[in-house]
């Protein structure tokens, strides 16, 4: 198959970028209409090209209506705060289900299945009063508490560990090691590709999600990247596209620049971890 | 100071029995192989002298210290794993020093950048850089220290565990199967090497292997292991000519001993199949009676069976032979110039050497026996 | 490490005890996070609790029976099922279309995988407004090829007969690049020895090579892929409360939508609850097959 000439391979091809071009679509038209004025995007023409560059007008006028920078930087603090404790938690606890015998093992593990069955968002009503009891609407705590303990993670490790033969956990217990110090110093480093996988899951997972912080957050200055689209459309009354565009762009960028430098990773990572959606 | 000592050790996992009460001695400085078949228990007890397995009754002791409720990190015990169980993110300098780098910082003095601006911390990481040098010279792996496990071949890499255990001159040496990785022509050069450390070294040795021929080429002494209990122990030789269990004799040597159906007459004469054997015994009823392949001769009257296979080996020659009486196998090496007196379907008399025949009862018990004279004259 | 401590089995019972410190702040997360809120969205949904109020009372079934007159339900659970019965079957079939092509050459691997895969990173509210630009009636690109062939021009995403199909044909697209990837692992994993094999018994034509080949070794990874689609598209919400807010007139509610504004805008928390349990049985439902087949694949291995 690999020998194929390149006339015999243009049908396959021809398939093939159709079906990227409509892909794609969506995002070559966010590019061109961030940079069209209003007018030129009204005249409903296919061009890509805009006649008057309006770079300038378009984005600076989301700069000047939206802290666009504060919801990248929440979104980044959510991400990142939601990852540092699901690996902090899940990490040693998915050792333990993982190498270590002791009672209770299989029921711990049974919750962990039982809770990869359940959507978070099934849990929303009683959380949403819980975070309210505790006057902790708006604030990062309540954008990060609810996703701190990952069953998917225990699991996704779990299964990771158990292929981590035991010798290298007894030969680090006779070196002296204590099983803190196995999981710190010698699970996670041989564990990096499963935790890189997950965590990119992780972030894509919540830097795109609407649902929770739609519900515990009010104030604009908490918004996510997500909520501050929002936001715009409606402050906007969702006519200006070339604003509306350019905000899009500045939101979708980062973690699609980050996919563009680490495909394999971001594949493996999603699809990896795919089981739980 | 008197090296490893285990008392009346039992195990169990759940339902089974892996040890059912075993003592062992191991003296200062000795190296002792613990052989037997898989699933006999050998590396169960390794692991409980390790400390990574808690026993379910009795003691261990290493150097005069009861360390049975010690765990692994506190017994200073080392251990070569039979896959090596090198840290795979770590270079071989690093795996080298980890024993030293756990025992001789504190956990404060660890932690990376940190850690290295605490009083002290340079002189000590210092030294330890010494000696992970000084180990991976003596094993010839000072080339390699920056390489990752994933770089280095299967013989590189058992160096670079023995590395790791000898760099900090441990109480007691472990070693579960550490060849059985290697091609052969590599094992048979590092037993050598093995053996030549450990005298270097001189720490209380306990080798497992499933190996016969390892344990009898390597040990001081060796203890054979079945079914959870300790067969017999002692020097090579003592195991080879002297087996005390025929589960012994059958398991040492190759090719195995040669095991034959006897009777003892009235007289004391031991009968193998209606023939004396020239081997006299006191006591009644079945045994058998085992022979080594290099102890039995051709005779003109003997011990009648069929010639069904011949094994030149170069040095010596195996004759496969089955009895004819009671059709058992019989091994006999002779001399490599009997190859041209012998051949395929011929029929021979078999004599064994009743000096160097063991008598087992049914239970598989030694047996006093003595040779008689009588026979001797005909031998 | 000193190693002169006092002695007596302090080995067994630490163990034990460092599992259990292990496990601990997971176990209280999954305490206070998941397993607790579980148990109060079953206690809430046989209430009358509103978010605000004083008490509640305990009302059995009643939330059940109001589902069942309930119209904005009806049309939630019904264009729920109408989106899901869209997105599946579409994006799995374009999926394994591409994934066959993609699979059938060596030239543009990478660069169609990682095109494909692009709308599964995106921020889909930023994407759904791209969308709703490009589904404009009167100025999007879409309906401006559609004029210049001459064809009719809908409202789609304005008029109560296009809205789930033009919600559903972002979710294909939000999906087919993750079943794409799905398709691509399972098709490497089949032996190119069956090619070959299939050759020698006669299989002439790339088609029938599929038929007698790829798609029964590809068994496993479709009925896990229909799974995983499912539960996906069942889950949709972003797209529609960023590009339609349920409308026109409950033409596009869905489940989860219809979860949130029963809850967050007017408060009936018991109600909510009750819709969440509605949602969580059909989420298991499909969980349960799913790890019934994920089970079958393993012993397939």
């Amino acid at each position: 198959m690999q020998d194929r000439s390149l006339i015999n391979d243009l049908p396959r091809l021809a398939l093939l970028s159709l079906a990227a071009f409509v892909v794609l679509a969506p995002y070559i038209w966010m590019v061109a209409v961030s940079v069209k004025p209003q007018d030129e995007v009204f005249k409903a023409s296919l061009s890509l090209i805009p006649q008057k560059w309006a770079l300038i007008e378009n984005y600076g006028k989301v700069l000047k209506t939206i802290p666009i920078w504060t919801y990248i930087v929440n979104g980044l603090i959510v991400c990142f705060g939601i990852l540092f404790f699901q690996i902090l938690f899940a990490v040693p606890a998915a050792y333990a289900l993982a190498k270590l015998n002791f009672r209770g093992r299989e029921l711990i593990f049974g919750f962990v299945m039982l809770g990869l069955l359940v959507p978070y968002q099934t849990t929303a009503l009683p959380l949403y009063l819980g975070i309210h009891q505790l006057g902790l609407l708006n604030s990062y705590t309540a954008l990060i508490a609810p996703f701190t303990c990952s069953v998917f993670a225990i699991f996704l490790f779990r299964q990771f560990f158990r292929a981590i033969p035991d010798d290298l956990i007894n030969a680090a217990r006779i070196d002296g090691m204590g099983e803190f110090s196995i999981v710190w110093r010698v699970i996670v480093p041989n564990a990096l590709p499963a935790a890189t996988a997950f965590a990119i899951f992780s972030v894509v997972a919540h830097w795109n999600d609407l649902f929770w912080p739609l519900i515990v957050i009010q104030k604009g200055n908490l918004y996510t990247p997500a909520m501050g689209i929002l936001a715009f459309r409606s402050v906007e009354a969702g006519e200006d596209y070339g604003a509306l565009m350019a905000a899009a762009l500045l939101v979708t960028a980062p973690l699609v620049l980050a996919f563009l430098f680490a495909q394999r990773r971001f594949i493996e990572g999603i699809t990896m971890t795919g089981l739980k959606g | 100071m008197s090296g490893i000592v285990i008392e009346g050790v039992q195990k169990s996992f759940g339902v089974t029995t892996v040890l059912r009460g075993v003592s062992l001695a191991v003296a200062q400085g000795e190296f002792l192989s613990l052989v037997g078949p898989s699933g006999c228990g050998k590396t169960t007890l390794l692991r409980i002298i390790a400390g990574l397995e808690a026993v379910s009754a009795g003691a261990v002791r290493i150097a005069g210290r009861d360390v049975t409720a010690l765990r692994a990190a506190d017994r200073d015990v080392a251990m070569v794993f039979q896959n090596y169980a090198l840290y795979p993110h770590l270079t071989v300098r690093q795996n080298i020093a980890v024993p030293l780098v756990m025992r001789r910082l504190k956990a404060a003095e660890r932690i990376p950048v940190v850690g290295g601006l605490l009083p002290g911390v340079a002189a000590k990481r210092r030294e330890i850089s010494t000696d992970v040098v000084a180990a991976a010279q003596m094993l010839g792996v000072g080339a390699l220290l920056e390489r990752k496990p994933a770089q280095l071949s299967g013989g590189q890499r058992q160096r670079v565990a023995l590395g790791r255990a000898i760099v900090r001159h441990p109480r007691a040496f472990l070693m579960d199967e550490p060849l059985s990785n290697l091609d052969a022509a590599l094992r048979v050069t590092t037993r050598s090497e093995i053996v030549a450390l450990h005298r270097r070294v001189g720490a209380s040795t306990v080798y497992v292997t499933h190996d016969q021929s390892e344990a009898m080429t390597m040990s001081d002494r060796v203890a054979v292991m079945m079914d959870g209990l300790i067969l017999q122990v002692g020097t090579p030789e003592e195991i080879y000519t002297n087996p005390q269990d025929i589960r012994v004799a059958a398991f040492i040597g190759s090719p195995s001993i040669n095991t034959l159906a006897a009777e003892i007459g009235a007289d004391g004469d031991v009968m193998v199949g209606g023939i004396a054997s020239g081997l006299g015994a006191s006591v009644r009823g079945p045994t058998t009676l085992a022979i080594r392949p290099e102890n039995i001769m051709l005779a003109d009257t003997g011990i009648a069976a069929r010639i069904e296979h011949l094994e030149y080996l170069g040095e010596s020659l195996l004759l496969h032979a089955r009895v004819l009486a009671s059709h058992e196998l019989v091994i006999c090496r002779l001399s490599p110039e009997r190859r041209r007196q012998v051949a395929r379907g011929e029929t021979i008399h078999l004599r064994p050497d009743p000096s160097r025949a063991f008598l087992f009862d049914s239970e598989g018990r030694r047996l006093a026996a003595h040779a008689r004279t009588r026979e001797l004259a005909h031998g | 490490m000193s190693g002169t401590r006092s002695l007596g089995g302090r080995r067994m019972r630490s163990d034990a005890g460092i599992a259990w410190l292990l496990t601990l702040p997971a176990i209280l997360a999954y305490l206070a996070m998941i397993l607790l809120p579980l148990l109060a969205v079953l206690a809430l949904a046989f209430t009358d609790y509103e978010f605000g109020a004083r008490g509640f009372r305990w009302i059995g079934l009643a939330n059940f029976a109001d589902m069942l007159s309930d119209r904005t339900f009806a049309a939630s659970i019904r264009n729920t099922v109408v989106y899901c019965l869209f997105v599946a079957p579409l994006s799995i079939g374009i999926a394994l279309a591409l994934a066959v092509l993609i699979e059938a050459g060596a030239r543009g691997r990478a660069f169609y995988r990682a095109v494909f895969f692009l709308p599964v990173v995106s921020l889909t509210v930023a994407m759904a407004t791209a969308w709703q630009y490009l589904l404009h009636p009167s100025i999007g690109p879409v309906n401006a090829l559609l004029r210049m062939v001459g064809a009719g021009t809908p409202n789609w995403l304005g008029s109560s007969d296009w809205v789930i199909v033009s919600l559903g044909f972002i979710g294909v697209w939000e999906n087919v690049g993750f079943n794409l990837v799905l398709f691509l692992a399972g098709l490497t994993a089949i032996p190119r020895e069956l090619y070959a094999a299939s050759e020698i018994d006669g299989a002439r034509s790339g088609w029938s090579k599929f038929w007698l080949v790829t798609w029964p070794m590809l068994g496993p990874t479709m009925l896990f892929v229909i799974i995983i689609t499912m539960t996906r598209s069942i889950r949709v919400f972003d797209t529609v409360q960023t590009l339609t807010q349920g409308g026109p007139n409950n033409a596009s509610e869905v489940l989860l939508r219809t979860i949130y504004q029963e809850g967050f805008h007017y408060f009936k928390f018991g109600y909510s609850a009750a819709i969440t349990l509605v949602f969580l049985v059909i989420v298991l439902g499909l969980m349960l097959v799913q790890t019934r087949l994920i089970d079958r694949r393993v012993h397939y291995g």
